[in-house]
């Protein structure tokens, strides 16, 4: 069984707060208004909880960005929404300048364009707390339940998965969603890794 | 008169990238491209002071088309406007000799750039 020591699991969440700080300032700052973050919860997972982390018990519809990042570690990446909020958060985004059928039109693209923003700032922070660097792929938009989304990855994710995930909220307009980072069973070797680097940095 | 040629591969960034600059600069010229060969293809006859280039695009991504675009139009100033805000992509910048600007575009970023640029 897969398991981080107390002092890997401390840093593995100091690093993931850094990175959601800046992702709430970029959120904060695409759509002009106050977001709040909860506390990143960590967990190992089957298949089965990640598809319901993703989506929920019901089999609600999300809107979700995804995007495969590797370099020190390789993770699958994912900003997602509840669907019909989308297009609030685009018009937040763009201010009033557009109608709802240019709006419409470009929903998908600039909902792929915030999820590059937030998760790469996310991992930015991983990136630049251990000076390693991650290449990011380019994102891509869906809309379908936790299962269709865990789906596009094309990974089976058999076994054990570590979900990182955090939730946020922009309370003014009702609109909350959240980000989740999943890593196979070869990638918590490399992460695990990571981390012992980083802490070999920190203690010089 | 001013030309900005916009790269990205994103419609609503170009977008916000020229309503802002617009705003500020009514008379100004703004071109756009939304891949690094597309810029590379088209920055002599655009002819831009300032190029505002993303980094992660389909095809060649903004710092592999920073040589040709220079070659191409070396008196145009480039700020690499990207999300990738890993430390390792400013050096890659400052080494390139170009500008850094993270992502979101809001107003404030493109003063910032415009500032840099010394026209704001």
């Amino acid at each position: 069984m897969f398991q981080l020591t107390e002092l890997q699991h401390d840093a593995l969440i100091e690093i993931f707060n850094l990175g959601v700080g800046q992702a709430a300032a970029a959120m904060s700052r695409i759509v002009g208004d106050e977001v709040t973050m909860s506390v990143p919860m960590i967990s190992f997972q089957s298949r089965a909880e990640v598809a319901r982390t993703l989506g929920s018990d019901e089999g609600r519809r999300i809107c979700a960005i995804t995007q495969h990042f590797q370099g020190a570690f390789s993770t699958e990446a994912f900003l997602m929404f509840p669907e019909e909020k989308s297009l609030e958060i685009v018009r937040l985004m763009v201010g009033q300048s557009l109608s709802l059928e240019e709006l419409s039109e470009m929903e998908q693209e600039a909902m792929s364009e915030i999820g590059n923003i937030i998760l790469n700032c996310c991992m930015g922070a991983f990136a630049n707390a251990a000076g390693k660097e991650l290449q990011g792929s380019l994102p891509t938009y869906h809309v379908g339940t936790g299962d269709n989304i865990l789906g596009v990855s094309g990974k089976e994710w058999d076994g054990v998965v570590l979900t990182l995930k955090i939730d946020f909220n922009i309370e003014r307009h009702h609109i909350y969603g959240y980000v989740a980072f999943l890593l196979d069973m070869p990638a918590l070797n490399d992460l695990q890794r990571y981390i012992d680097a980083y802490l070999a940095k920190l203690m010089g | 008169m001013t030309t900005v040629l916009v790269v990205d591969d994103s419609k609503v960034s170009r977008l916000l990238s020229k309503q802002y600059i617009l705003q500020r600069h009514p008379d100004w010229t703004i071109a756009e491209a939304a891949s690094g060969e597309e810029a590379i293809d088209k920055v002599e006859a655009v002819g831009p002071d300032l190029i505002l280039l993303d980094l992660n695009m389909p095809g060649m991504g903004g710092l592999a088309a920073v040589d040709q675009l220079q070659a191409k139009c070396p008196s145009a100033r480039i700020t690499l406007l990207t999300a990738n805000v890993q430390d390792a992509t400013r050096e890659k910048a400052n080494a390139l000799g170009i500008g850094f600007a993270a992502k979101p575009i809001t107003e404030a970023l493109i003063d910032e750039i415009l500032s840099a640029f010394g026209k704001q």
